[in-house]
C-alpha cells in the first residue's frame, strides 16, 4: 500500500491564471496513521526516508504554470512544428568530427574494447579510427594527473608545440614551483590503448594518435 | 475482575518480526504505522538504498539509522554513461565512507554506481571496517590498483570484489599478491574492466586455488586462454565464469585442456568475457551449454555459423547479450532453441558506420518475441523498425517489463510507411502492462508521449532522444506516468511550459535530466526558487548561464528531489540555487 502525502499534483486546469505557488505548511502525519512518523515525498519510489526529529513542513505546491489545454503551442513558430530534422540546441553537441556526443548510447566502455574489432576490414578501421577521435568530444582531450582523482579537459587543437602543452598544464594542475614542474612528465594514451611518453614522439605523431593525457611523477 | 489486553508486543518482539521482512519498499511501510514501530524499526534496519547520493546527507541516514550493516549508493545521473555529463560532476564517496568510519565500525558491505572512488576512500574503507565483505563498484572511476591492494590486504573476511565496468588506474598487476595467504573466503572476483597486462597470473591461481567457495570469477583481457584451464581446475565448483581474452594460436592441445577444465565445472551456469575470440576455441564451451542460462557474447567478435551454433546447444539459456553478427538469421535459431529466454541485448558491433553491414532487422526481435514466451526484458540496437513490427512483439510479449530499442540514426521513420513509430511504440506500452522501463528511438511525435501517458501506470524509468514536436509531449509524460522515477531527455523540443506545470510531480521523482532542449535558464531560476526540495543544476562548460539572457535555452539540466539541500561540491560549471534561494551560482 502506498502511502501519498501532501503533494498533489495538478489535476484541476481550471484555476485562474496567475495563481501564484503558495507554501502551505501542515501537518505532515500520516493520514490514517496514529500520528507518527510520515514518508516524505510520496510516488512510486522506494527509497522514502522519515526523519524523526527533522522540521515536517510539506508544503502543498501547485504548478508554476497552468497547464492550458487548449493549443498550448500558438504562439510557438508555426515553423517548428514541422521541422522534424533540425534540432539547433543539438548542433551544440554536434563535434568537429562525425557523429553526435553520447550518440548512439552504447557505453564507453564497450567501444574501447572493441576497438579492435574491425582488423580485416580497412575501410572500417579508418572510420572507426577519425570517429573515435571524434567521440572524445572533437579537440577536447581528458588529462589525468597522477595522484589527483579528477580529471580535467584541454582542447589540443589550440597548442602547436609540447612547450605550450606542457605550460598549460602546469597551470591547470597548479604546479608553481619550477623544480616541480621538471619532476613531471607529460604520458599519453594512443588509440590502440597503449601508454607512451610524449617526449618519445614528434609533435605531428602525438596529435594524431592522442586519446588521453595523464601527468606522471618521473622517477628517480 | 479487570481484563488487561495487550495491545502490542514487546520491542523484541517485533524487532524480531521485523527481521523477516528484507525488501526497502515493506521496510518504509512498516516505519509508517506508527511512532514505536518507526522507532524499532529504525534501529534494526540493517540495509539501506540510496538511488542519488546527494538526495540525503550521511548524516542524516546514520542519524536515522545507527545499525546499518550494508549501503549501496548511486551517483552520476544515467548518462554519464554516454558522455553527457562533464568530468568533476561530482558523485564522491569520500564523504560517506568518512561519516561511516566513525558511525558504523561494523560495514559488511558498501555497493556503489557511478560514483568517484578514491584510492583514499578504499584506504579508509580497508582501515575502517573489521568486518568487511562485500565491495561492488559498478562503473565507478578515480581509483587505481594501489586501492584495491589495500583492500586486499586489508579485509580479512573479503567475500566480494566486483568491479564491473568501472575505470581503474592500473598501475601495478600485482596488487593481487596483498590478499594475505590466509584469505580464502571468497565467494565472489570480478576484475573484468582491468587493463590488458595488469594481473599477476600466478597470484590469481594461488587466490582461487585457496578459496574454496568461490562461486563466480570474472578475468580480464590480460588473461590469455592457455591459462583457464589452470584456473578452472583449481575452481571446479563455478558457478559464473568469464574469461579473459579467448585468444591463441590455435594448439590442440590447448584446446583440448580447455575442453577438459570446463567439463569439469558441474555447476557452471553463466558465461561472459571472451575478448578476441578465435573461433576453433568455441568447442570447448559445449559440455557446458546445456547447463548455461546465462551468456554474455557482447564482447565477442565471432560471427554465423559459431553464434548459431553455440547458442543453438543451450536449450535452458535464460539471458543472452550479443552483438548485431548475431543477425535476424541467428535469432530465429534462438527463438526456436532457448524457450526459457527472459533476457535479450543486442549490441552494435559498429555503432558509428554509416551503413549496415549486418543483416540485423526488426525481423530478428519479431521472431524472438513469437518464439520465447518468457521474454521480459530487451536492449535492442538496430537499423530500420516498423510500426507493424512493434505491434506484433507488442502483442506477442505483453510480459515486458524493460524495453529498450534504439535505432541507430536519430528520428529514422517506419521505413515501409516513412511514418513515425508513435503507433508501435503505443502499442508496447498499452499491452506490456507492467512495463517498468522504456526508452524510446525513431522519428517520434507528441502523440507518443500521449499513448505513454495514458497507458504506461507503471512505467518508472524513460528515456528520450531526438523525439516529440512540443511541451504537450514532455506534459503528458509528466502528468500521466504515475509510477515515474527517473526521466532522462535529450534533444528533444520540450521546454519551460510543461516543467512548470509539472513542478510538483518533480517532487515525486528521483530525477530528471535535460540536455539540448529548450527549457531556459529563467525557467530553471524558478523552479530552483519555489521549489527548496529540489535541487536544480544547470550545467554549462562554456559560460555562466547568467551571461546570456534569461530566456535562452540552457545546454543541460538535472533536477532531483533532496533532504539535504543543494550540495558543497559542485564544480565551477554547475549552477544552483545558493542558501538564500536569490541568485543562481
Amino acid at each position: 500500500m502506498e502511502l501519498h502525502l501532501g503533494l498533489s499534483l495538478p489535476t484541476n486546469p481550471f484555476l485562474p491564471i496567475g495563481y501564484e505557488l503558495k507554501q502551505c505548511p501542515f501537518d505532515a502525519h500520516v493520514n490514517d496513521g496514529a500520528g507518527g512518523c510520515s514518508s516524505s515525498v510520496g510516488g512510486g519510489g522506494k527509497k522514502r526516508t522519515c526523519f524523526d526529529d527533522e522540521t515536517r513542513v510539506v508544503p502543498k505546491t501547485l504548478p508554476l504554470l497552468l497547464w492550458n489545454n487548449d493549443q498550448p503551442n500558438e504562439e510557438d513558430d508555426p515553423n517548428d512544428l514541422h521541422d522534424n530534422f533540425s534540432s539547433s540546441s543539438s548542433s551544440i553537441l554536434k563535434d568537429d568530427g562525425e557523429g553526435l556526443v553520447g550518440w548512439p548510447p552504447v557505453k564507453a566502455w564497450r567501444k574501447k574494447l572493441r576497438r579492435n574489432v574491425h582488423s580485416g576490414r580497412p575501410n572500417n578501421n579508418r572510420m572507426v579510427a577519425a570517429t573515435t577521435a571524434a567521440k572524445c568530444g572533437s579537440t577536447y582531450v581528458k588529462v589525468k594527473m597522477e595522484g589527483n582523482a579528477i580529471a580535467r579537459k584541454i582542447d589540443i587543437s589550440v597548442h602547436r608545440s609540447f612547450e605550450s602543452l606542457t605550460a598549460t598544464l602546469m597551470r591547470m594542475f597548479d604546479i608553481c614551483d619550477e623544480h616541480l614542474q621538471k619532476s613531471f612528465k607529460i604520458a599519453y594514451q594512443d588509440r590502440e590503448g597503449d601508454w607512451l611518453l610524449a617526449e618519445d614522439v614528434p609533435w605531428r605523431t602525438f596529435i594524431r594518435c592522442l586519446k588521453c593525457i595523464k601527468l606522471i611523477r618521473s622517477g628517480c | 475482575m479487570r481484563k488487561k489486553i495487550m495491545y502490542s508486543f514487546p520491542d523484541e518482539v517485533l524487532e524480531h518480526v521485523f527481521s523477516f521482512i528484507q525488501s526497502d519498499k515493506d521496510r518504509n511501510a512498516v516505519s509508517v504505522v506508527c511512532k514505536s514501530w518507526c522507532e524499532i524499526e529504525r534501529w534494526c534496519r540493517r540495509k539501506v538504498f540510496i538511488g542519488n547520493c546527494y538526495a540525503v546527507s550521511p548524516r542524516m541516514v546514520i542519524k536515522r539509522f545507527p545499525e546499518v550493516r550494508s549501503i549501496e549508493l548511486k551517483g552520476k545521473p544515467h548518462f554519464a554513461d554516454f558522455n553527457l555529463v562533464p568530468d568533476g560532476w561530482g558523485g564522491y564517496v569520500l564523504p560517506w565512507i568518512v561519516e561511516m568510519a566513525g558511525a558504523y565500525p561494523w560495514l559488511e558491505e558498501i555497493r556503489l554506481k557511478r560514483m568517484v572512488v578514491t584510492d583514499e576512500s578504499l584506504e579508509l574503507i580497508a582501515k575502517s571496517f573489521k568486518n568487511f565483505k562485500v565491495l561492488v563498484l559498478f562503473s565507478c572511476e578515480g581509483f587505481s590498483t594501489d586501492g584495491l591492494a589495500a583492500i586486499a590486504a586489508g579485509c580479512k573476511n573479503l567475500r566480494e570484489l566486483d568491479l564491473r565496468e568501472s575505470e581503474v588506474d592500473d598501475l601495478s598487476g600485482h596488487w593481487l599478491r596483498h590478499f594475505p595467504e590466509t584469505c580464502t573466503s571468497l565467494l565472489s572476483l570480478n576484475i573484468s574492466c582491468l587493463g590488458s597486462d595488469e594481473v599477476s597470473v600466478s597470484a590469481l591461481e594461488r587466490l582461487v586455488g585457496r578459496c574454496p567457495n568461490l562461486k563466480s570469477l570474472r578475468l580480464n583481457r590480460g588473461v590469455t586462454v592457455d591459462k583457464i584451464a589452470n584456473i578452472l581446475h583449481r575452481a571446479p565448483q563455478l558457478v559464473d565464469f568469464g574469461t579473459g581474452s579467448y585468444s591463441a594460436e590455435l594448439r590442440p592441445d590447448v584446446l583440448l585442456n580447455l575442453a577438459g577444465a570446463f567439463s569439469c565445472c558441474k555447476e557452471l551456469k553463466s558465461l561472459s568475457g571472451f575478448w578476441d575470440v578465435v573461433p576453433a576455441y568455441l568447442p570447448a564451451l559445449y559440455s557446458v551449454c546445456s547447463r548455461l542460462t546465462s551468456l554474455n557474447l557482447s564482447y565477442a567478435t565471432i560471427q554465423n555459423p559459431e553464434i548459431i551454433k553455440l547458442v543453438s546447444n543451450c536449450p535452458n539459456l535464460q539471458r543472452l547479450l550479443v552483438l548485431d553478427y548475431i543477425e535476424d538469421s541467428g535469432l530465429e535459431a534462438l527463438a526456436s532453441s532457448c524457450k526459457d529466454l527472459q533476457e535479450l541485448r543486442v549490441f552494435p558491433s559498429d555503432p558509428f558506420g554509416a551503413e549496415p553491414h549486418v543483416s540485423l532487422t526488426e525481423q530478428g526481435l519479431v521472431a524472438v518475441s513469437l518464439g520465447c514466451p518468457k521474454l521480459q526484458s530487451v536492449l535492442y540496437f538496430c537499423r530500420r523498425m516498423t510500426n507493424a513490427a512493434l505491434v506484433t512483439i507488442a502483442q506477442n510479449s505483453p510480459n515486458f517489463t524493460r524495453f529498450r530499442l534504439c535505432i541507430i540514426e536519430p528520428k529514422t521513420a517506419d521505413y515501409l510507411t516513412l511514418e513515425p513509430l508513435d503507433v508501435g511504440f503505443g502499442a508496447i506500452v498499452e499491452h506490456c502492462k507492467d512495463l517498468r522501463r522504456l526508452s524510446l528511438s525513431g522519428l517520434l511525435t507528441d502523440r507518443v508521449f500521449e499513448y505513454i501517458g495514458t497507458y504506461a501506470k507503471k512505467l518508472e524509468m524513460l528515456s528520450v532522444a531526438f523525439a516529440g514536436d512540443s511541451d504537450l509531449g514532455l506534459h503528458h509524460v509528466l502528468s500521466g506516468c504515475e509510477s515515474l522515477r527517473k526521466l532522462e531527455i535529450r534533444d528533444c523540443p520540450f521546454g519551460d511550459k510543461a516543467l512548470l506545470a509539472n513542478a510538483a510531480k518533480l517532487e515525486t521523482m528521483r530525477s530528471l535530466w535535460m540536455s539540448s532542449c529548450t527549457v531556459s535558464f529563467g525557467a530553471c531560476k524558478l523552479i530552483g526558487l519555489k521549489m527548496p526540495r529540489l535541487n536544480v543544476e544547470v550545467i554549462d562548460e562554456t559560460e555562466p548561464p547568467d551571461s546570456r539572457p534569461e530566456s535562452c535555452p540552457v545546454e543541460k539540466l538535472y533536477i532531483y528531489r533532496s533532504v539535504s539541500g543543494p550540495r558543497f561540491d559542485m564544480p565551477p560549471f554547475v549552477w544552483t540555487m545558493d542558501e538564500e534561494r536569490k541568485v543562481m551560482h
